[in-house]
C-alpha cells in the first residue's frame, strides 16, 4: 500500500540550490516518474504534451509580473517600465499592444535585413584577433546580437556597446542583488529611453521603410496608435529582450555543435539547413530554460488540482528532449515537432522571426569558416536555470575561407 | 477569399485570434476555430493573421 501511495507522490526538485541544473540527469529522471515535480516555487512541468497545453492554457497567466514587488520594488521608473511590458499584460490590453506591435516584427520586414546579417557575421569572423581561436561571446555572440538590434532600430552599428552595456545592467534586475543594483539599473533604463525618444522623434519627422517607422505608424481603427510612452517602453523591451537571448543562444549553439562535429560539417556544406539547425539547437539547448506561468483560478489538470496563485515553471529542455515525443540524438535534418524555446500561446516571443533569421544566417557561416570547433578551458556560465548561456566561451578551430 | 489552415502545423498559439478575432478564435478546449470564407472587408486583418502566425500555417486563396 505504501508503495502505491509513494508512486503517486510527484518527485521534488530543489531549484533554489545553487548547484541545481535544470538539464541534469536528476530532472530527466523526474520526468520519467511524473509529468511534473514540486519545487520551492510551485511546480515544474517536465513533459512535452503537458507543457504544450499549459503554455497556452486560458486559466494561466504569464508569471513574471510580480517579480519587482517580490523584491520590494513597487514604484519608480523600473517598476513602471516592468508593468508596461507586453509580456506582463493580459486580455484586451495585451491584445491591443500585440496587434499594434506585430506588423513591425513581420517576416516581410525582417527578410530585407538578411544581407546585413550575413555581412555582419562575415565582418566579425574576419575581425577575430587570433587566426585559429576566439573568445566566442565577446568576439562574436555579443557584438552580433547587439548590432542586429542596432540594425533593427536604425542606430549606427558603432554604438552597439551601449546596447550591450545598458541591457546587461538592466539584466541585473533578474538577479538576487536587484534591490542594491536598482540605481544603476534605472540609470541604464534612462539612457535607453533617451536613445528611443530620439529615434521616435526622428521617424515622426522623417518616416523610413524600417522597424521604428512601422511601430510609430502602427494603427488600427479599434486600437488607435501607440503613444509616446508605449513606443519607448516597447523599444527598450526589444533591446532588453532581444540582446542577451540572442547572445546566449548563439553561445549555446556552439556548445552543442562542438559535441556533434558531423552536424557542424553538414551545416557548413548545406547552409540551407541554417533554419533547421536553429530549431534543433533550441530544442535541446534553449537559452530560455523555463517559461513561467501563474494559475489564475483553481484548475484540475491531469488529476492534479492547481490552486490559484501557484507558480508553474515549464521546463523547455526537458520537454524538448521528452522521449515520448522525440527520438534521441541531435540531427539538423530530422523532422521534429516544434520546441518551446520561444514560449507559446498569446505571449509567444514577439521577436522570433528576427531571432530565427539572424541565427540561421550566422550559424552556417560560422560552420564554414570555423572548422573542427573545440571548446578550450576557461569557459564560464550563467546558472543553468531561468535564462542561461556562456559568459565566456573560448573556442579553437581550423580556419577556412 | 478562402482561408486554409494547415492543422498539422497549427499549434493553437492563437496569434491569429488576436490579429483577426472576427475570423479566428480559440475555443474553450484551447483549439483553433475559424471562418474559412470571411468577407472581403476582413482581408487586411486575415493577411495580418497569416503574417504573424508563428508556424506560418495560414494560407489565403483568392
Amino acid at each position: 500500500m505504501s508503495t502505491l501511495t509513494s508512486a503517486l507522490v510527484p518527485p521534488s526538485l530543489d531549484v533554489a540550490d545553487p548547484a541545481f541544473s535544470i538539464t541534469s540527469a536528476e530532472v530527466h529522471a523526474a520526468r520519467e516518474q511524473s509529468w511534473y515535480a514540486t519545487t520551492p516555487y510551485g511546480i515544474a512541468v517536465l513533459r512535452y504534451d503537458e507543457m504544450s497545453r499549459l503554455l497556452k492554457h486560458p486559466k494561466l497567466r504569464q508569471g513574471s509580473v510580480a517579480w519587482p514587488a517580490h523584491n520590494g520594488v513597487t514604484e519608480g521608473p523600473f517598476a513602471r517600465w516592468w508593468a508596461s511590458w507586453i509580456l506582463n499584460k493580459e486580455g484586451a490590453e495585451h491584445h491591443r499592444l500585440r496587434r499594434l506591435m506585430n506588423p513591425a516584427f513581420s517576416p516581410k520586414l525582417i527578410g530585407g535585413l538578411v544581407p546585413r546579417f550575413q555581412a555582419l557575421a562575415a565582418e566579425l569572423i574576419d575581425g577575430f584577433a587570433e587566426p585559429d581561436r576566439c573568445e566566442f561571446v565577446s568576439e562574436f555572440a555579443e557584438p552580433y546580437a547587439a548590432r542586429v538590434i542596432a540594425i533593427m532600430l536604425g542606430l549606427p552599428e558603432g554604438e552597439w556597446p551601449v546596447i550591450a552595456r545598458e541591457s546587461t545592467t538592466i539584466g541585473l534586475a533578474m538577479g538576487v542583488t536587484f534591490r542594491e543594483d536598482l540605481p544603476r539599473i534605472e540609470a541604464a533604463l534612462a539612457n535607453l529611453y533617451d536613445y528611443c525618444d530620439a529615434l521616435i522623434a526622428d521617424r515622426r519627422a522623417h518616416p523610413r521603410d524600417d522597424f521604428v517607422s512601422a511601430l510609430v505608424n502602427a494603427s488600427r481603427p479599434e486600437d488607435g496608435r501607440l503613444d509616446e510612452t508605449e513606443l519607448r517602453d516597447a523599444m527598450v523591451l526589444l533591446v532588453f529582450g532581444g540582446f542577451d537571448t540572442t547572445r546566449n543562444q548563439l553561445g549555446l549553439a556552439v556548445q552543442t555543435f562542438s559535441e556533434h562535429l558531423d552536424q557542424w560539417d553538414l551545416l557548413a556544406a548545406r547552409p540551407d539547413l541554417g533554419g533547421k539547425a536553429v530549431e534543433e539547437v533550441m530544442r535541446v539547448n534553449p537559452t530560455v530554460r523555463w517559461v513561467t506561468r501563474e494559475v489564475l483560478e483553481d484548475l484540475e489538470f491531469e488529476g492534479v488540482t492547481l490552486a490559484a496563485g501557484t507558480t508553474v515553471h515549464l521546463y523547455s529542455e526537458s520537454a524538448g528532449t521528452d522521449p515520448r515525443v522525440f527520438a534521441p540524438g541531435f540531427d539538423i535534418e530530422a523532422e521534429r515537432k516544434p520546441h518551446f524555446g520561444f514560449g507559446g500561446g498569446a505571449h509567444h516571443c514577439l521577436g522570433h522571426f528576427v531571432a530565427r533569421s539572424d541565427m540561421s544566417e550566422a550559424l552556417p557561416l560560422l560552420a564554414r569558416r570555423l572548422r573542427d570547433i573545440r571548446l578550450l578551458p576557461g569557459a564560464s556560465w550563467l546558472p543553468d536555470s531561468g535564462n542561461t548561456g556562456p559568459v565566456r566561451l573560448p573556442v579553437a578551430f581550423t580556419p577556412a575561407p | 477569399m478562402k482561408v486554409i489552415v494547415d492543422l498539422a502545423l497549427c499549434q493553437d498559439h492563437g496569434q491569429c485570434a488576436i490579429a483577426a478575432p472576427e475570423v479566428f478564435r480559440i475555443n474553450d478546449e484551447g483549439h483553433l476555430e475559424f471562418d474559412g470564407t470571411p468577407e472581403e472587408a476582413m482581408r487586411e486583418y486575415v493577411e495580418e493573421a497569416a503574417d504573424v502566425c508563428p508556424v506560418q500555417a495560414i494560407l489565403i486563396e483568392g
